[in-house]
């Protein structure tokens, strides 16, 4: 394409699609070598050159390198507008160009004695050219550079300076004191700087004398530079802050992310690091006021409730600005607060409300959720009627937004119903009547799914059977007149489930039979299977009425319908239960991936497929894994991805689900294909998170996964170290673990070690030791671990090692091991946790006090991962100024029995006490868990 | 939590279609053919809806609609939203006066130096680098006259973009001058 065609045309036509490459890269050549140069039609040049370049077009490394040669003669030409596009394209060609370096001279040459428009642009093309080697010959001119009075001259220096730091960090570092002094210092611009733009001409009013972003960058660096020292970077903290140096607001934020960094070290600072926090909250930039908040959300724990509201003020002020950006980011913070301590914004309610009908989406979704919740909190403190009144106003609103928005909209709002619903069980009500109005109003497919999903899963999860019948009568009349099969198929299956354990079962087979007679064959056939669950459930007269419904069905047109009738017919004759109702189910994704592995080798197809292989999950189990991933996402979540393709959202969260089962079933695999293993019988269970026992940033790290077997007579422990070397110039010979455990019943029974451990390779050493079993109260145990290794010295950058070195042996403590109750227990859901604490007839119970643990918070977090085990009915959940917690856990132990635990928690003094009582089906189960602690 | 400078992850220019006119990728660097998707579904997200900042694919996302324009930011979850948002306003502020108050595709891609240049002097290797729009305006220079054809002689005359400049203000300030005299 010409340059002539490049200025004017349509921008849909030929003009507007991008300029051939060659043609351009020719013409570079051409007139780039020219004599003289035409610097505008350079100039043209290099700016499509520049647009090949952002639109993602690539030139090969040699294409690039002459490109790169050409344009480094346009630096004859004077031009300085020109030579800033040069420097533009240079740094863009210097990652795909050879022999960059060529141009270091000329660039060196404008930083010296250029023209002050392009010399920023030289500075930071420089930092691109230069290499390891060469930086420190251009230390100097980045050291005047950095000092120069010129604000801008001085931030280019110091940014590229910050951008070499992974290369030469000791040359850059001798720019520390410098950098420092920048912070503190006044640099304007010079008095000409605006009148190189006619837009502001000679005028000089309302510009800038400067921006100190010097600032910004100064302390950018100045961090990088420090950051080993916490005692220079309190100080620096704190002797900005008194007298006021920082004046740009990006370097405020800087300080304040400094401060937040410091704390999370060190969090005894907070009485002194505090007020300045504080005192940002009243900045005249959102900007900083909202960071500041951030900050002391984050470490709300540390700040008390007094102090707390200060936070909640600015926030409040915050939501009400005009720009949406800043609501947005108000919100957010306030939604975060809302998950742990819903109580504290109770105030900025009203706000809240006005923000369910913001324009941006976003902020309104958050507002609802958030709402959602301080109701919640509301209802559990207040008289009931206060809080269900709030209830009352904010589904209003919601039914009236639900008319004006899109439906893609709709869905995120059911779908944040659902979560606090499973959240905050006790307001269920309401909202099931909110979900169920809402269906029976017009909508696509897409979003009845939703709703019916959400509908689906509080029937799962809602420990209330009144509630649950709730919910089903709806979806019977929901059924009654409902144009989509496949959701009407989805709920005479439920219907099936769920409806011969309610009160009054012949409710529903009603409303079954009508689709028997109203509707298509394959909503017929789906109440038929529906049917027969009733009827073998519930037994007696039900059974002989629905035989007779069958029986009627035995004439349909519908062959499908027909021979399912037969079928159950006959099912229910014999009492064949267990044909009829699924009481467990495959582990899908394992299958998958078994399936998978056993098509992929021909050689597999001598035996057949082993269907054992594959786990079977119990209904129980899987509504477990469920609802446990429901909460980590509710957890996780505190940002409300707004339309967020649900389809691909739910396949993830599905992939989430299995992800501890395949873990555990690679586990399984990788041991069984160790000869050594192989008469241990099946795995029983692993520890999946691998545990570090040394620091991550050690020279050898070491990470340890705990593998039981214990199905088999002699139960035995795998212990699985991972041990990784960090360490460039040592090769590590026989590594092995000396493990000593403090348990005469654990055995050491062999270790296979690991020959050899290059630099950055990641081995495993596997330590196995006869145990005691269940039967044997003392199971608990502790290792103690020592590494134990050669070392041998690397010569020569091949990674060779002196052959005639040999090394000299050393060890390498280790933290300990402990063997811990939750190695063997599951976590398990069940809706009612009293109840099944009732049933379980073995008690143990004791009490402890929980040194080290200072809030109810962690000493929650200390039983759930210590028992891993699941916190029913939301206790695990608390009130942020509380004193005393009661603590539900259930599970199941790898011998299948179940273990439900209850702990009272209460904070005297500072200290956590604790009272356990543990029950369950094993009286071994309870003792080894009260052993245990 | 970031501590770093590094505070923008890329920023784009799509047109009305999606189609990128300006893309730099500060981070990292995912295969074109993916970038290519992810600023389609971007563009999916954001067209004609002129909600200025929204949270997607795990990515804080703030955007200008302009015409038929479209720029977007973008940048860390964590990032300070506020911050981000008003480096955005003031580019496309600075923008718009370097474009003669065109922002439109035609414009960016007649001039698409100047919006190089613009861009370049924001955001260094996603550090913030100035954020007042007239001191970036301030920063990139015009493209060299068209007066200066290649046959006259130039050696005494001083036709570069200031030297002109000085000659503008010169003649206002005399045109004043003339006019105060006369009333």
């Amino acid at each position: 394409m010409s340059t002539s065609s490049y200025k004017k045309g349509d921008p849909y036509s030929h003009s507007a699609s991008l300029p051939d490459k060659m043609t351009v890269f020719q013409e570079c050549l051409q007139q780039f070598n020219a004599s003289p140069v035409n610097a505008k039609k350079c100039r043209q040049l290099l700016s499509q050159l520049l647009r090949l370049i952002y639109s993602g077009e690539s030139f090969p490394s040699q294409e690039s390198t002459t490109l790169f040669f050409s344009i480094s003669k346009l630096f004859q030409h004077k031009d300085v507008s020109l030579r800033q596009l040069v420097y533009l394209t240079i740094k863009e060609l210097s990652s795909t160009s050879q022999d960059i370096l060529m141009v270091t001279s000329s660039i060196m040459k404008d930083i010296q004695s250029g023209d002050l428009i392009y010399k920023p642009n030289a500075i930071r093309t420089l930092s691109k050219v230069l290499d390891p080697t060469t930086v420190s010959a251009s230390e100097r001119l980045f050291k005047n550079s950095l000092v120069d009075k010129n604000p801008i001259i001085s931030s280019a220096a110091l940014v590229s300076s910050y951008n070499l730091l992974p290369i030469a960090k000791d040359v850059v570092k001798r720019f520390t004191n410098e950098t420092s002094e920048t912070i503190d210092s006044y640099k304007k611009f010079p008095s000409d700087q605006f009148q190189l733009h006619e837009y502001y001409g000679s005028s000089t009013t309302n510009l800038p004398s400067t921006t100190f972003m010097y600032q910004y960058h100064a302390l950018g660096l100045v961090y990088e530079l420090r950051n080993h020292d916490k005692m220079s970077l309190k100080k620096l903290i704190t002797s900005l802050t008194d007298h006021q140096a920082l004046k740009n607001s990006l370097a405020v934020i800087q300080l304040i992310r400094f401060i937040h960094k410091i704390l999370i070290d060190d969090e005894s600072l907070i009485g002194q690091l505090f007020p300045i926090l504080l005192s940002f909250l009243k900045h005249k930039s959102d900007s900083v006021e909202l960071e500041s908040c951030k900050v002391i959300i984050s470490l709300q724990h540390l700040v008390n409730k007094y102090e707390f509201a200060n936070v909640i003020n600015c926030l409040q002020k915050l939501l009400n600005v005009p720009r949406t950006a800043t609501r947005f980011a108000a919100i957010r913070l306030v939604n975060k607060i809302s998950i742990k301590h819903p109580k504290e914004i109770l105030t900025v309610n009203e706000e809240l409300e006005n923000l369910i009908n913001d324009p941006n989406r976003s902020i309104s979704t958050l507002a609802i959720t958030t709402l959602l919740k301080t109701i919640g909190s509301g209802t559990i403190e207040s008289e009931s009627s206060i809080g269900g009144e709030s209830v009352d106003r904010l589904i209003n609103k919601m039914t009236s937004l639900m008319d004006e928005i899109t439906e893609d909209f709709k869905i995120v709002i059911i779908e944040a119903i659902e979560n606090l619903a499973i959240k905050f069980q006790s307001k269920h009500k309401k909202l099931v009547k909110f979900l169920t109005d809402l269906l029976r109003d017009d909508g696509s497919l897409e979003l009845k799914t939703s709703i019916i999903d959400t509908l689906f899963d509080l029937i799962k999860f809602l420990k209330n059977d009144e509630s649950k019948q709730l919910i089903l009568m709806n979806l019977c009349e929901f059924i009654e007149d409902c144009e989509y099969t496949e959701l009407s198929i989805r709920i005479l299956h439920l219907l099936g489930d769920e409806g011969p354990k309610t009160s009054n079962p012949s409710y529903y087979i009603r409303h079954i039979y009508n689709r028997l007679v109203l509707e298509n064959s394959i909503v017929r056939s789906s109440a038929v299977i529906s049917l027969s669950k009733f009827a073998i459930i519930c037994g007696g007269d039900v059974k002989t009425n629905i035989e007779i419904l069958l029986n009627r069905c035995l004439n349909d047109i519908d062959d499908e319908v027909r021979d399912r009738a037969t079928l159950s017919l006959k099912f229910i004759k014999n009492n064949e239960k267990r044909l009829i109702i699924n009481e467990s189910k495959f582990d899908l994704n394992i299958l998958e991936n078994k399936l998978i592995h056993y098509l992929n080798d021909e050689s597999n197809f001598e035996s057949k497929f082993d269907i054992n292989e594959v786990p079977l999950l119990t209904m129980e189990e899987l509504n477990s894994k469920e609802i446990e991933n429901k909460l980590n996402n509710l957890d996780k979540n505190d940002d409300v991805e707004i339309e967020s393709n649900h389809k691909s959202h739910q396949i993830e969260e599905s992939n989430e689900i299995s992800n501890e089962l395949l873990k555990q079933q690679e586990f399984s695999s990788e041991l069984s294909s160790i000869p050594e293993f192989s008469g241990y019988g099946k795995l029983s269970k692993s520890t999946l998170k691998p545990i570090y026992l040394t620091d991550k940033e050690n020279e050898f790290v070491v990470t340890v996964n705990k593998h039981y077997f214990m199905e088999s007579d002699d139960a035995k422990l795998v212990l699985q170290f991972n041990i990784t070397n960090t360490l460039n110039h040592l090769i590590l010979q026989n590594v092995s673990l000396i493990c000593q455990p403090d348990n005469s019943l654990y055995e050491e029974d062999f270790i296979l070690s690991i020959d050899e451990l290059k630099p950055q390779e990641t081995g495993i050493v596997y330590v196995v030791f006869n145990m005691p079993n269940i039967d044997d109260i003392e199971l608990f145990n502790n290792f103690n671990n020592t590494l134990s290794y050669v070392n041998r010295e690397i010569i020569d950058d091949n990674g060779n090692i002196d052959e005639s070195d040999e090394g000299w042996s050393d060890e390498y403590p280790i933290e300990d091991l402990e063997i811990l109750p939750g190695d063997f227990i599951h976590p398990i859901y069940n809706s009612n946790f009293t109840e099944i604490f009732d049933q379980l007839s073995f008690e143990q119970s004791t009490v402890v006090n929980l040194p080290g643990v200072k809030s109810l918070d962690n000493a929650v977090t200390h039983f759930k991962d210590l028992f891993n085990m699941m916190p029913l009915e939301g206790s695990q959940d608390l009130d942020s100024d509380a004193n005393s917690h009661i603590l539900k856990l259930f599970g199941k132990d790898i011998w299948n029995n179940k273990v439900a635990i209850q702990v009272r928690l209460a904070l005297t003094g500072g200290k956590v006490a604790a009272k356990l009582s543990i029950k369950s089906d094993s009286d071994n189960v309870a003792k080894f868990i009260v052993e245990s602690i | 939590m970031n501590v770093s400078l590094y505070t923008i992850n890329s920023f784009l220019i799509l047109d009305h279609e999606g189609k990128r006119l300006f893309a730099k990728y500060y981070q990292q660097a995912e295969p074109i053919q993916k970038q290519f998707e992810n600023e389609l579904k971007i563009f999916n997200k954001v067209n004609k809806l002129n909600q200025d900042i929204l949270i997607y694919q795990n990515k804080l996302i703030v955007y200008k609609q302009i015409n038929d324009v479209i720029i977007i930011i973008i940048s860390n979850l964590d990032e300070n939203e506020s911050l981000v948002y008003s480096l955005l306003s003031n580019v496309s502020e600075s923008l718009t006066i370097l474009l003669d108050n065109t922002i439109d595709k035609l414009t960016i891609l007649q001039k698409f130096d100047i919006v190089s240049l613009c861009i370049d002097e924001a955001i260094d290797d996603g550090i913030i680098l100035e954020m007042d729009s007239s001191v970036l305006v301030s920063r990139v220079t015009n493209p060299p006259s068209n007066v200066m054809a290649q046959d006259i002689n130039l050696n005494k005359i001083d036709l570069s973009e200031k030297g002109l400049f000085n000659a503008l203000s010169f003649a206002s300030k005399k045109i004043g001058e003339r006019l105060q005299q006369g009333l």
